[in-house]
């Protein structure tokens, strides 16, 4: 569900005529004279914000900055609660379809990889903006990892904001298992050993898909063709291997392989249920938050495989029929604000890693990040380790395609 | 009702239900044959019924859909058949027929999460008896809920389509001479079940007809049930074609509204086929029914149906009582039978969402249901109409047809063309939107609920009050409004929890910006936190269910209280008269 994600905002059309006339004058107060007519042209507005809304802590910090961008900024946001992010998609088009081509129903939409992908493709996304945020000026390091300009193998090209990062952990509850198994082919060893306690989501729930690219990446030989396109590359020669791997996992998986968990939340239900011995996600504070929840017992703790696991950004981005193009910016501002970014990796409110440069940040706001307190399972930067790259985003069809073709009949 | 310009009336009703409709379907009709120009596709081709015919995974489903779809109501009207035969006119009955309308209001989705936990390898079945039965210290792999043959989904619908079927039988009978019947073949010897079969059940069946049919196309396209408790590989049609239609790639819409058509194809000759299949049932049973025994082999099968369908209402009740225990549940871990922490926290983090959400849910509701009833009233009055001015008065009238196709139509396809319509007339994501949409599937369930006992409503008391006093409008509220009082508060009050239990409707038409209890639970679901759904499955249920008993008690009660409140306003008037 929590298919996608992040981030967006600026520029409204009065900012692009103004900017012409103002070519002359030096760069950096040209912007700053953008970004304030973006402001003054923002008050009062109201940005309906989509983001996937099945977990509380989530809403509840989106609420939080809700609040905090109407005493600042006089705008109103108002979040749209999505269980999945394609209906937003789905919702864009129908107003394209009806020609509705200014005055969309979506202000602001959290998203990332596929979806992102589809809107950009169909010149559903207006843009690009993020580049000329101040935030994202002044703390975003382009350079500091390749999902930041690369959101599944898509170039972002400005028309997405960053908002935040995930990586795939792992769950395990200490008492019952002490020592996980720590790469892909270890937890065949496992899963052998003790039939039914291994399973992963059901692609193309984004979590199952996203496992499939973990094997993938862990077992085929010609891990370099995993950027390109699939169109390009030999699909059945790079994943044999992954499919043979499949086929002798299922066999003694929960349940045999016949049925699959449809979520991360499902997956914790069946770790905290005892039917599963590890839990997948891509929220690394995921444990943490839910054994404070009471939904895990406080034994469980969060680990990475050892080569490394599969990470991304997630992103805000403005549908191009947006009619709050400036109060979009302001809340993607906002949102990329050390403060918020701050309130945002706290564990106990959501515990998402931040997308700024911790070395651009003022020395306050670093402190501030150093004395955020960490939940008990959650791990530290260190502690997570790699981050591999998503491959291209092709491949998500591509791969939950053949797996439905495989072993959905 | 005292109509006049019957013609334009009714074409006026026929258009609301025809536009949508046409609108819908040639929304989803062109994009299935490749005609898409907010894609950018303007040339028609037959590539997305290739693709569809290509998928492994549509024919697994298609087996699926039809194995559940057709199961499933088979298997409820069985059960919903023997429990009426058995229970029916007898007095601990009432108390049966009280605990369907909790089991009608809540939505799918809550008793779908209900039982998942009742019948999993770790669920409450299972953690009663372990360990100190079954030696269980950690759930079995066993695969008793989400099964590959759909036994668990059958399971489910059955639970939500028995007490349906229940409720417009118990409504139906009041239109056939039941008590009559009954007494006359008690009195020659036949054994009550043998009678409902022999006499009763062929009597009941063309009234309960329609109402079947929603059944049958409800198990054949639902989703959100389908998806909490159904397999997944594969899914079933309905769900396999969500998928679609929400995929990432936009070019899956294609191949997903050829699917959407298709499934539409299989609900008509599935309908036609069970038709088929009712009419060589009953000319194959003619002799078997006139010959006299007063026994027969059926009394087993009735027989056998009543305790399962007992066993069947008992899981549906023991699966949402243990939603409240979820709410207040802190930590609740296999094997405890009990949570072993309690909270209020869950309840607390429900509260401040319910002023809002509840608002909002209850203006859709009541506008909705309102304009249904009214709606219904008037289009039964002109099918009752033009069957007696008639000279050869035909039962079917084009309303009994029309009234279907909103709910025999996979929601996911139909809706995105309406969509589009919304937005050019400019009322997407506005309130009225959200009503019309609610309309179009609260309307069939109130007309199906309320013909039955409107047509049978006897009309020489309207005609003698006319007779003894002309004012037809007065007379027709005050004489035969007040008489259909307890079908007409039934028929509200399954209006009410269509509405309530609505979820891609208001989110299309709202966009998203109305939120009510149903959309928040079904968001609130994707988490899968049993916790939170436990609450706002218990908030969501809550109107329905005053509904449907306030339903039950004001009909029998209403003159009572009338009468007293106009004693006591003479009274007071009077005594104000006095002291003047």
């Amino acid at each position: 569900m929590k298919k996608s994600f992040v981030a967006a905002s600026i520029a409204a059309t009065l900012v692009l005529s103004t900017s012409s006339m103002l070519a002359h004058s030096a760069q950096t107060s040209s912007t700053s004279e953008k970004w304030k007519n973006t402001l003054q042209e923002a008050k009062g507005q109201t940005v309906y914000f989509n983001a996937w809304g099945g977990a509380d802590n989530i809403n509840d910090y989106i609420q939080w900055a809700a609040d905090r961008i109407k005493d600042d900024y006089d705008v109103t946001l108002k979040q749209v609660k999505l269980t999945d992010t394609s209906d937003a998609v789905n919702r864009v088009l129908a107003e394209k379809a009806a020609g509705k081509n200014t005055k969309g129903s979506i202000d602001l939409i959290w998203l990332n990889g596929e979806n992102f992908r589809a809107m950009k493709d169909n010149h559903l996304l207006f843009g690009p903006f993020s580049q000329t945020l101040p935030s994202y000026t002044k703390y975003v390091d382009e350079n500091a990892r390749q999902s930041l300009t690369q959101d599944f193998g898509t170039p972002v090209d400005g028309m997405e904001s960053p908002w935040g990062m995930a990586q795939v952990i792992f769950m395990h509850d200490t008492a019952t298992l002490s020592n996980p198994p720590k790469s892909i082919p270890e937890l065949l060893i496992y899963a052998k050993a003790h039939p039914g306690r291994i399973t992963y989501p059901e692609p193309p729930q984004f979590l199952g898909s996203t496992f499939l690219k973990q094997a993938l990446y862990e077992l085929s030989p010609h891990r370099k063709a995993l950027s390109q396109p699939v169109d390009s590359v030999d699909f059945d020669k790079i994943t044999a291997t992954m499919w043979a791997y499949l086929d002798e996992l299922h066999a003694v998986a929960w349940r045999s392989g016949e049925s699959f968990p449809s979520s991360s939340e499902e997956m914790m239900r069946l770790l905290d249920d005892q039917e599963i011995d590890v839990a997948l996600s891509f929220d690394i504070s995921a444990a943490s938050v839910q054994i404070d929840k009471g939904n895990l017992p406080d034994t469980v703790r969060s680990y990475v495989f050892s080569g490394g696991t599969i990470g991304n950004t997630h992103f805000l981005a403005i549908p191009y029929n947006s009619g709050v193009k400036a109060g979009a910016q302001v809340v993607a501002n906002f949102l990329l604000s050390p403060e918020a970014q701050i309130k945002k990796q706290t564990p106990t409110v959501w515990g998402d890693l931040s997308v700024l440069s911790y070395a651009k940040l003022s020395k306050d706001d670093q402190a501030k990040f150093d004395a955020l307190p960490r939940g008990i399972a959650t791990l530290n930067i260190e502690e997570l380790g790699k981050t591999l790259p998503e491959p291209h985003a092709s491949w998500v069809g591509a791969l939950e395609k053949e797996w439905r073709q495989r072993y959905a009949q | 009702m005292p109509l006049k310009h019957i013609q334009w009336i009714t074409g006026f009703i026929t258009v609301l239900l025809i536009f949508p409709i046409v609108i819908g379907l040639v929304g989803t009709l062109l994009p299935a044959f490749h005609y898409f120009p907010p894609l950018g596709e303007y040339g028609f081709s037959l590539s997305p019924w290739r693709n569809v015919f290509s998928q492994g995974e549509f024919y697994a489903g298609l087996k699926l859909t039809l194995i559940t779809g057709i199961g499933a109501p088979v298997l409820a009207l069985w059960l919903a058949l023997s429990l009426l035969a058995w229970g029916y006119q007898r007095p601990f009955f009432k108390k049966i027929e009280a605990l369907l309308s909790p089991i009608l209001a809540i939505p799918h989705a809550a008793i779908a999460i209900g039982l998942l936990f009742l019948l999993s390898p770790s669920g409450w079945i299972v953690r009663l008896f372990s360990p100190w039965l079954t030696g269980f210290e950690r759930p079995p792999n066993w695969i008793t809920a989400q099964d590959p043959y759909g036994i668990s989904l059958i399971f489910a619908l059955i639970i939500k389509e028995m007490p349906y079927l229940l409720f417009v039988m118990l409504a139906a009978m009041k239109s056939i001479q039941a008590r009559e019947c009954m007494q006359a073949c008690q009195a020659l010897g036949y054994s009550r079940f043998t009678l409902w079969r022999k006499v009763l059940i062929p009597q009941l069946y063309p009234i309960i007809r329609l109402p079947i049919f929603i059944v049958v196309a409800f198990s054949l396209t639902v989703v959100d049930l389908a998806l909490v408790i159904g397999p997944n590989t594969p899914s079933t049609l309905a769900v396999t074609l969500f998928r679609w239609f929400n995929d990432p790639d936009l070019a899956m819409r294609y191949t997903a509204s050829a699917g959407a058509i298709f499934l539409m194809i299989t609900i008509f000759l599935v309908l036609g086929g069970w038709e088929l299949a009712h009419k060589v049932f009953s000319a194959m049973t003619r002799c078997e029914r006139s010959n006299g025994k007063r026994h027969g082999v059926s009394d087993i099968l009735l027989g056998t149906g009543v305790i399962l369908g007992v066993f069947t209402l008992l899981s549906a009740f023991i699966a949402l009582i243990l939603l409240p225990f979820w709410s207040l549940a802190k930590r609740w871990r296999f094997p405890d039978a009990l949570p072993s922490q309690w909270t209020w926290d869950n309840i607390e983090r429900a509260t401040p969402l319910l002023m809002e959400l509840s608002a909002n849910t209850l203006i859709i509701a009541l506008f909705s249901t309102v304009i249904a009833c009214g709606i219904s009233l008037l289009m039964l009055e002109i099918k009752r109409h033009s069957i007696t001015s008639s000279a050869t008065p035909s039962q079917q009238h084009a309303f009994d047809w029309l009234i279907y196709v909103p709910i025999l139509l996979p929601q996911i396809g139909f809706l995105f063309g309406l969509h589009v319509l919304l937005i050019y007339l400019n009322l997407n994501g506005d309130l009225c939107a959200i009503i019309a949409l609610h309309l179009m599937y609260v309307l069939p369930y109130v007309y199906l609920t309320l013909k039955a006992p409107y047509l049978a409503y006897n009309e020489d008391y309207l005609l003698q009050a006319n007779r003894l006093n002309h004012r037809p409008w007065r007379h027709y509220v005050s004489v035969k409004i007040a008489m259909l009082k307890p079908a007409l508060f039934t028929a509200f009050a399954m209006g009410f929890s269509v509405s309530i239990a609505q979820y891609l409707p208001t989110l299309i038409a709202g966009e998203g910006r109305y939120s009510t209890l149903t959309t928040e639970a079904v968001a609130q679901a994707a988490s899968g936190d049993r916790k939170q759904v436990g609450s706002m499955a218990l908030l969501q249920a809550f109107f329905p269910v005053m509904v449907f008993w306030l339903a039950q008690i004001i009909p029998s009660r209403w003159t009572a209280w009338r009468l007293t409140i106009k004693k006591r306003l003479k009274k007071a008037l009077t005594k104000k008269d006095k002291t003047c």
